[in-house]
């Protein structure tokens, strides 16, 4: 599951064991840095991405997960500059793909990233693929979107993606249009989308969140293979912790515009320190638990206008002490995790 | 398919209905018929001797299925104002104003429709309030009274279009321009909504994290998608040509259709009206006809 098992060691930290933590020596396929992402209006302006720090490496999974409206999904779109600007704006921080700040790029050098080197697969499916052209029409104007291929040659990189994607009749689906697909053949026409001009990182927003149950895991195995077999970076956005455990490598629980604990998978939802991704745990529902068991977290997300100094998450903490509402805390190891928090769970 | 052919069936029962409709709206609209081709001095007996030759002293209905059946052999009958054969008429004027109508249609969406995709990718700024402001005169202006602007501006203030009259394209300039210019304006606001709304939708964002060029994802997508409603409503601007062409026609003093349907029935020349007012029911017909069928090949749904 994590990079313990991972044969690749990067050269400069050679002799290094891989164990936990010492993903951070290796150098990041993408690296997010204190990122902040804002509405600037004319008599507005707030950020709701506040410093967030990710950084993802070739050959695992990411799962940047939290509920509606903490930044995960800005934080995702933002990367390859497709948040909605105006009034959107990138505030501060860099995004560095590779060791070139994306922030930086003109308007054609980020168009010619997108889909080449960092792809994205959008949450519902059926809406994100255009009704009026073919799936093969689709794929093959990606591809010569980055490449000068022929007909021909598009046509073979098209339907390579699409059973790559795990599409059971390429050649059909190729002449099919968007409305003649169900939701799982719609998200794997998305997958072949983001995989047609062969990317190193692929930012997955909710991918499986409109599908059904039995679909949602084909979809998340086809992910996990693809992370194996192409050494991809992943970085996959969801509000599911039963995502995460499925096939996450590491974790980033976000509140509020913030990552609040981040570390391996497997720790995060073993032993969480941080009251919130404690409360979310305890929020989900289990087979052998009943329904009285559930506990929700308590309050509601306060609005980031309504953010004031501390920490963001002290209203509705059970666990709160005077401290957290004068000094905003750090990210800070914790055992085998990293948290933000002044007085974490053991 | 069956969705075609019944549109056609359902076409040709609208055209005997309106057939009817317009027989028997000029004969009901009162007016003296005999008096356009008849002296003042002419006495009660002549009139009623007119009327029996031409046919107009028998019943209505019967009169009509007359009219009819003579239409179904070829023969579209004479005027009554100087006994021209109407088919001999037909084929000169349905050319003219099939010219003037075809130019004016061609202009609407020539210019509406580039005007109307600009105004949404460049919306709130200083480009689209004017292409907006300008669509919105359009609309406000009526055609008769840009017709007289134009021709003063441009026949008699700079002489460098005729004002009237039929010749080379030059003739055709103004006319075009004041018979387009309400359904310019129309289909730049329906291309502007349609083309944002049609940004709006998520598959947008999706071709441009694929790397498709602005270009491409507007001129070719979001145009594509933006189409249906202004393709859908074609026929709507058909029959605004069309209406708009009598008025256009008389005062560009346009030998086609509309002016001889005018001068026909100022003169209650009945067979002259029966079937200009008919030919102008089946091009808009047609237009809708041809505007549906063209929703069904732009939109794949209804395609497969």
């Amino acid at each position: 599951m994590s990079s313990d098992t991972d044969p690749i060691v990067d050269p400069g930290t050679s002799g290094t064991t891989p164990v936990e933590h010492a993903t951070d020596a290796r150098t990041p396929l993408l690296e997010i840095d204190d990122l902040r992402v804002g509405v600037k209006g004319d008599n507005v302006a707030y950020d709701i991405v506040r410093g967030v720090s990710l950084s993802l490496y070739d050959n695992e999974i990411l799962a940047v997960v939290g509920e509606s409206g903490c930044g995960k999904s800005l934080t995702a779109l933002s990367v390859l500059a497709l948040h909605q600007s105006p009034p959107l704006h990138i505030t501060g921080g860099a995004i560095r793909y590779r060791g070139v700040d994306l922030t930086t790029l003109s308007a054609a050098e980020m168009r010619a990233l997108r889909g080449a080197e960092i792809s994205m697969i959008f949450q519902d499916p059926m809406s994100a693929l255009d009704p009026m052209f073919t799936v093969g029409s689709l794929l093959t104007s990606a591809v010569r979107a980055h490449r000068k291929a022929s007909k021909a040659e598009a046509r073979n990189a098209a339907l390579e993606a699409l059973a790559d994607a795990g599409i059971e009749d390429p050649r059909r689906r190729f002449d099919e249009y968007p409305f003649q697909l169900s939701g799982g053949v719609s998200q794997r026409v998305m997958i072949a989308l983001a995989l047609v001009n062969d990317p190193s990182v692929i930012i997955a927003d909710e991918p499986t969140t409109a599908l059904d149950v039995t679909v949602q895991a084909q979809i998340l195995e086809r992910l996990r293979m693809l992370k194996e077999e192409r050494k991809m970076g992943i970085m996959l956005i969801t509000h599911n912790l039963g995502v995460v455990a499925a096939v996450a490598d590491r974790t980033a629980v976000m509140y509020l515009g913030e990552v609040v604990e981040t570390g391996s998978a497997q720790d995060v939802l073993a032993v969480p320190h941080h009251p919130y991704t404690n409360g979310l745990l305890a929020a989900v529902p289990r087979l052998n638990s009943k329904v009285a068991d559930l506990k929700p977290v308590m309050g509601r997300v306060p609005q980031p206008q309504e953010i004031t100094a501390g920490c963001a998450f002290r209203d509705r903490c059970e666990r709160a002490l005077d401290r957290c509402a004068t000094e905003h805390p750090v990210l800070a190891p914790r055992h085998r995790t990293s948290v933000r928090c002044h007085n974490p769970v053991d | 398919m069956t969705a075609i052919l019944k549109r056609v069936a359902l076409t040709l029962v609208l055209l005997f209905a309106s057939s009817f409709a317009v027989f028997a709206a000029i004969r009901l609209s009162g007016g003296d018929v005999t008096a356009a081709r008849l002296p003042a001095s002419a006495t009660a007996a002549d009139r009623e001797l007119f009327l029996q030759q031409v046919g107009l002293d028998q019943p209505i209905v019967r009169q009509y299925f007359t009219y009819l059946g003579n239409m179904f052999r070829g023969d579209l009958g004479n005027s009554l104002t100087n006994n021209a054969s109407i088919s001999a008429l037909a084929v000169d004027k349905m050319r003219n104003s099939l010219i003037l109508g075809a130019a004016a249609l061609v202009l609407v969406f020539a210019i509406g429709i580039p005007l109307g995709l600009v105004a949404a990718l460049r919306r709130n700024s200083w480009v689209d309030t004017g292409i907006t402001s300008f669509s919105v005169a359009g609309m406000a202006i009526p055609n008769f009274w840009l017709a007289l602007i134009l021709i003063y501006i441009f026949a008699i203030q700079f002489q460098v279009l005729p004002a009237a009259g039929q010749g080379g394209w030059r003739y055709l300039v103004l006319p075009s321009v004041v018979l387009a210019a309400e359904g310019v304006a129309l289909t730049v606001r329906m291309t502007r909504s349609a083309v944002l709304d049609t940004l709006g939708n998520d598959f947008v964002r999706t071709l441009r994290a694929a790397g498709l060029s602005n270009r491409r994802i507007y001129l070719k997508h979001v145009l594509r998608n933006s189409l249906l409603p202004i393709v859908s409503l074609a026929g709507l601007r058909v029959g605004q040509i069309v209406g708009y062409a009598l008025v256009v026609e008389v005062i560009f003093g346009w030998p086609g259709v509309g002016q001889t349907l005018v001068n026909a029935v100022l003169r209650r020349d009945y067979p002259v009206v029966q079937f200009f007012a008919l030919v102008l029911v089946v091009v808009v017909t047609l237009g809708n006809l041809a505007a549906s069928i063209g929703y069904t090949l732009v939109n794949p749904r209804l395609r497969k």
